[in-house]
């Protein structure tokens, strides 16, 4: 069946960037779900989520070196934000992805209104 | 004229093995379950430019075959096919599905109809026989991973920081 081209652009259009893989991991995605709330200390973000406190401060470095967090230090806290500006090429990964889907089913949709709008004059 | 449906189509991950993608069309089942399924309208709908269609062949019964390939601007040639399990018109049909890549991937199709008030509603599913079938066909570096879940997320973050910068 031909929507399964669909499929076919997107495996081409795979990608390998940092972000990509920083994102892949659901401990690290939890995290940024957790951090949409707001700017979080170690602490805090470790008391939301089911991980040690090692296993958050590990996932946080993967995302501070994409740069989809940022760090700074208050008193003896190291306090953790987003910067989703980051997250911009995966939301183009995504949105690519419904594109191709949506291109081919409009099509079809195209079509069969034409198809209807010829029966329609053959019928008058 | 009614309104257009264009970029309507909801993709969602049921599962770590299927694909379900759901699209409503202003047409009568029958019309529509025709240009899924017959080859003379296929190929008039079925590649994306600057993607060709190469073949089309469709055998519409049970054990029947169908067979199509597309050919993109470099030449890269990709084909799809596969045996028909169920065929119902005009509300379902079920075949085996396969990608003829180094390795192949294979998975079961089905295509659902459903027509109320000449709104007719298409469910394609596609369950991959394997983990790793599905994400060479939808994910990134072979990751397995919900887009679903990663969709909302995204949007979560790309409307906070839009706000934001308000």
């Amino acid at each position: 069946m031909s929507i399964s081209e669909y499929l076919w652009v997107m495996a081409r259009a795979a990608t390998t960037s940092d972000v990509f893989n920083a994102v892949a991991d659901v401990h690290r995605r939890e995290i940024l779900d957790v951090l949409i709330e707001g700017e979080k200390a170690v602490g805090a973000i470790v008391g939301d989520l089911s991980m040690s406190q090692p296993q958050v401060s590990k996932h946080l470095r993967v995302l501070s070196e994409v740069g989809l967090v940022r760090c700074r230090a208050e008193g003896r806290l190291r306090l953790y934000r987003l910067t989703p500006e980051h997250l911009r090429p995966l939301h183009d990964w995504v949105a690519k992805h419904e594109r191709a889907m949506n291109d081919r089913l409009d099509r079809m949709d195209d079509y069969l209104q034409e198809l209807q709008r010829q029966g329609d004059r053959n019928d008058t | 004229m009614t309104p257009s449906r264009h970029g309507s189509a909801v993709i969602e991950f049921p599962n770590e093995l299927e694909v379900l993608i759901t699209r409503r069309f202003d047409a009568p089942i029958a019309l529509v379950f025709e240009v899924l399924t017959k080859p003379e309208h296929v190929r008039r709908w079925g590649a994306t430019h600057p993607d060709r269609m190469l073949e089309c062949s469709i055998d519409l019964r049970v054990g029947g075959g169908y067979h199509s390939s597309f050919v993109t601007e470099d030449g890269t040639v990709c084909s799809f096919s596969g045996t028909y399990l169920e065929v119902e018109p005009p509300i379902r049909t079920m075949a085996t599905w396969r990608f003829e890549g180094t390795p192949p991937v294979e998975a079961v199709e089905t295509m659902e109809l459903h027509e109320i008030d000449a709104v007719t509603t298409l469910s394609w599913r596609l369950a991959f026989r394997d983990r790793t079938g599905r994400a060479r066909m939808t994910s990134f570096d072979g990751q397995q991973d919900s887009l679903d879940e990663m969709g909302e997320i995204l949007r979560s973050l790309l409307d906070r920081q839009e706000t934001a910068s308000e």
